[in-house]
């Protein structure tokens, strides 16, 4: 490694170099990965064999085949069926999922939008808005999700009426309720001409993809602005309702009516799902409405007023200067906050909603037993899911990194 | 089109005048017509909110009665505080006998008068009290805490406590009063003050050793009554959980967080792949697994109780966190100063622990307060898997016989205790933050 070179510059003498076995950085750094990987590998090897021991003296075994064997138990809420005694433990892994999907995706659209709302007001010129905002924030993260998810549990149960005192929110029309249980909507059902909609649905969508692009083009070519809002809402809406009512309205309503001891047909979301739904979107808004403030503060005051200056009013202002670029700075925060809400939805085996967690790591657990795979399996959903998003996020970066400010 | 105009512009209005209240209103409630009606639609509703809350709370509010039905005869509608007042022991100590409660009060103002020297003027060697906060006054207040008999390392330890806050107290009282040292003054009484170095560095060992020595032989006498962790509960619990994972997520962040920054390839893809891991599962699958897995994992007749199992895995998930947070931090200092600091001759622990960690961590104060608060919350958790904490002994309440049903009034009690100790975490650390910054980033 380290000899004396005589080159050309024979009046600089190196000075001789010892190789020094213990001080070489190289061979330091070759013992210290050894040493790492050793330690960690023996940890893994003494945890692998104490856990085969313990099987082994519990009579327990390894191995997925409990997958295929019929779950005794049926989850309180499901979106695709469940026979209980005849469908196996892995339906009861994809309700498990489909469930905290659905609840995740509900509460991310909904405290999206609450969050933005929150962070605009916080800016907002109005200093009682813009307090009230605050206080709103300043609650929502300094008070525990799970107490807030309990509270929204308990205090539903304690404001929402009896079964046969249920609230109509369709004002008496008799469509949807709301009671102790849960809340019923009605649930559409698809007749045999739907399929035309729905054509007209994509067409219409193409259409004003292409409608704003031209419009784009010709504002960029002659300077002159077309209206957006308008036409776009107008071909969105406007062709596929044509097509629906010319054939035939072919779409019927499921509607919820009360038989006996409880409401029969449309859709339901029990009481759990709704407590669970309301705290995760007040809890995570908060954040992300001070995701997005910061995000706003982020772009330079000149920006703004250099756009007021060539005399663009303050909504073109906001819609073309300011949230452009403050997107990257709120994008990063807002996705992991999604991830967020997808984790923190375990929580709700505190109150018993079937998520993942509650139906599969705790219900069939105990049933069923092998904890290592169905906590591997539970870990694992989780950890695909994370790692698709910051994927996503990985892809929105290197695209806004093109537009460097 | 030319345009000339013949007369003079009228003269702009005044602005308005922001310094007399009316004014200020004006500017900033009330400047357009649109936000004057949003302010008294707002103002409407704040008023009718504040005014159900207080009767709720204040005005109809029971704060004497022996049971839930007692309170519904004397208000229906207001909240039912006599529930919560006769919990009240419960909540701060769970089921912690009530003749020995004084041990957990002593071991919480034992906590505070060990920490008071940080925040004193004056006062020399703040690093060793944080420092010796964490890896000494554990085993003091665990013995406090748990009682029982006690082995020769923690023997050893309670003794090294014991003399470490007495020495740290005098030295902060010397410094916060005289603005000396304890060091300077015991050598001082002794007279050796023209002595060399080492002979001082030995007289000071000596003395020290002495103190141990007495203290050791003075604590074979102590023995307190054991006292089982599963009545170990409340405000209590959730505290010892919380300042555990505080105390070890910090140094055990930044040493994920170096060994993820590390040019030994073995060392940072294991600690990327362990930060990951912990970061992307919800903390409720690992206190989970660390309740059903421990026991499989451990070699045979080694049992854990669930404390301390639960404590493992929050502290292991909290230090994920932390990596990530310290290593945001080291990612904000300047390549210079790593170059400066091996130009000045110093090795990869000194230039961490002496320029790098430093300045890195006064940037990152608001993240660290922000997961330390997290933290705090995330010790809700552990009601969930059967631990007796804040949380769980509210929820007890609703199910006992005389308060049946008390949700609202415990889950807003829970929920004021938590908002009163984040927020203030959170505004400590904004004032941290603003008197420990040097005018440059």
């Amino acid at each position: 490694m380290a000899t004396g070179d005589s080159g050309s510059e024979a009046a600089r003498v190196k000075p001789q170099e010892k190789f020094n076995f213990f001080q070489d950085e190289r061979v330091r750094s070759i013992f210290f990965q050894i040493l790492t990987v050793s330690v960690v590998v023996w940890l893994v090897w003494f945890l692998a064999s104490n856990t085969a021991q313990n099987l082994e003296k519990r009579g327990l075994s390894f191995g997925f085949e409990f997958l295929g064997v019929a779950a005794p138990f049926d989850p309180d809420f499901k979106l695709i069926s469940f026979t209980p005694g005849v469908d196996t433990y892995s339906r009861i892994f994809w309700i498990g999922v489909l469930n905290t999907l659905y609840v995740s995706f509900l509460a991310i659209i909904g405290m999206s939008f609450l969050g933005f709302s929150l962070g605009i007001m916080r800016l907002s010129n109005n200093w009682l808005i813009s307090r009230v905002a605050l206080a709103y924030i300043e609650i929502a993260r300094n008070v525990p999700l799970l107490i807030q998810i309990i509270f929204w549990y308990s205090v539903v149960y304690a404001i929402l009426p009896r079964l046969k005192q249920s609230l109509d929110l369709s004002g008496g029309a008799e469509l949807a309720f709301l009671n102790i249980r849960g809340l019923y909507v009605p649930w559409p059902v698809p007749g045999d001409l739907l399929w035309m909609t729905l054509v007209a649905l994509v067409v219409s969508v193409i259409a004003t993809y292409l409608y704003r692009r031209w419009a784009q083009k010709r504002q960029d070519e002659t300077g002159e602005s077309f209206p957006m809002f308008l036409p776009s809402v107008g071909i969105l809406l406007g062709l596929p309702a044509i097509v629906f009512l010319t054939t035939g309205s072919p779409l019927a309503w499921d509607v919820p009516a009360l038989q006996g001891f409880n409401f029969v047909g449309g859709a339901s979301l029990p009481r759990a799902f709704i407590a669970l739904l309301m705290a995760l979107i007040f809890y995570h808004s908060a954040y992300l409405a001070e995701a997005v403030r910061a995000g706003v503060l982020s772009v330079n005051k000149g920006q703004t007023e250099a756009a007021l200056a060539i005399g663009l009013r303050p909504g073109k202002v906001l819609s073309l200067v300011t949230i452009p670029q403050a997107m990257p700075a709120i994008v990063p925060p807002m996705i992991s906050l999604w991830m967020n809400v997808v984790k923190n939805s375990s929580l709700a085996t505190a109150i018993g909603y079937a998520d993942l967690v509650a139906v599969y790591m705790q219900t069939s657990l105990n049933t069923a037993g092998h904890a290592i795979e169905i906590v591997g399996m539970t870990m694992g959903f989780y950890m695909i899911t994370s790692l698709t998003i910051s994927w996503l996020l990985n892809i929105y970066n290197k695209r806004v990194q093109l537009v460097e400010r | 089109m030319a345009y000339v105009s013949t007369k003079p512009t009228p003269p702009r209005k005044p602005p308005l005048n922001e310094s007399t209240p009316l004014g200020w209103l004006k500017v900033n409630m009330f400047d357009t017509l649109f936000s004057s009606v949003l302010s008294i639609l707002v103002l409407i509703a704040i008023f009718f909110s504040l005014k159900s809350m207080l009767t709720w709370g204040f005005i109809d509010g029971v704060w004497i009665a022996e049971t839930r039905r007692e309170c519904f005869q004397i208000s229906i509608d207001g909240a039912c505080w006599a529930g919560i007042i006769a919990w009240m022991d419960s909540i701060f100590y769970g089921l912690y006998p009530r003749d020995e409660i004084w041990r957990i009060n002593l071991g919480g103002i034992l906590l505070v008068i060990w920490m008071v020297p940080l925040w004193l003027p004056r006062v020399q060697g703040k690093v060793f009290v944080g420092f010796s906060a964490v890896a000494l006054y554990p085993f003091l207040a665990g013995y406090l805490f748990s009682g029982g008999d006690k082995g020769i390392f923690v023997q050893v330890m309670i003794a090294g406590a014991i003399v470490c806050l007495v020495a740290l107290t005098i030295n902060a009282a010397l410094g916060y009063f005289k603005n000396a040292n304890l060091p300077n003054v015991i050598i001082d009484r002794l007279g050796k003050n023209d002595a060399p170095e080492k002979q001082k560095r030995n007289i000071l060992l000596g003395v020290l050793a002495a103190c141990l020595v007495a203290v050791f032989i003075w604590q074979l006498s102590w023995v307190e009554k054991s006292i089982s962790w599963t009545r170990w509960g409340g405000l209590f619990l959730t505290f010892v959980i919380a300042g555990i994972g505080i105390a070890s997520a910090l140094p055990g962040g930044i040493l994920l967080a170096l060994g993820r920054r590390s040019k030994l390839k073995a060392v940072s893809f294991l600690s990327m792949g362990f930060i990951e891991v912990f970061r992307s599962v919800p903390l409720i699958t690992v206190l989970f697994m660390a309740t059903t897995m421990f026991p499989l994992f451990m070699p045979e007749g080694f049992v854990l109780n669930k404390l301390a199992q639960v404590i493992i895995a929050v502290c292991l998930f909290n230090a994920c966190y932390m990596a990530e947070t310290v290593r945001a931090g080291l990612q904000a200092i300047p390549k210079g100063q790593f170059e400066g600091a091996h130009t000045i001759g110093l090795g990869y622990w000194g230039t961490m622990g002496l320029i790098i960690m430093p300045q890195a961590l006064k940037h990152m104060i608001p993240n660290i307060v922000g997961s330390f608060i997290g933290l705090l919350k995330d010790t809700t958790l552990v009601s969930i898997i059967g631990l007796f904490d804040l949380l769980n002994i509210l929820r007890t309440i609703s199910r006992d016989k005389p308060w049946l049903g008390l949700h609202q009034e415990t889950l807003v009690f829970g929920a004021l205790l938590f908002f009163v100790l984040c927020f203030a975490m959170s505004k400590y650390s904004r004032h941290l933050e603003v008197k420990l910054s040097t005018g440059h980033k």
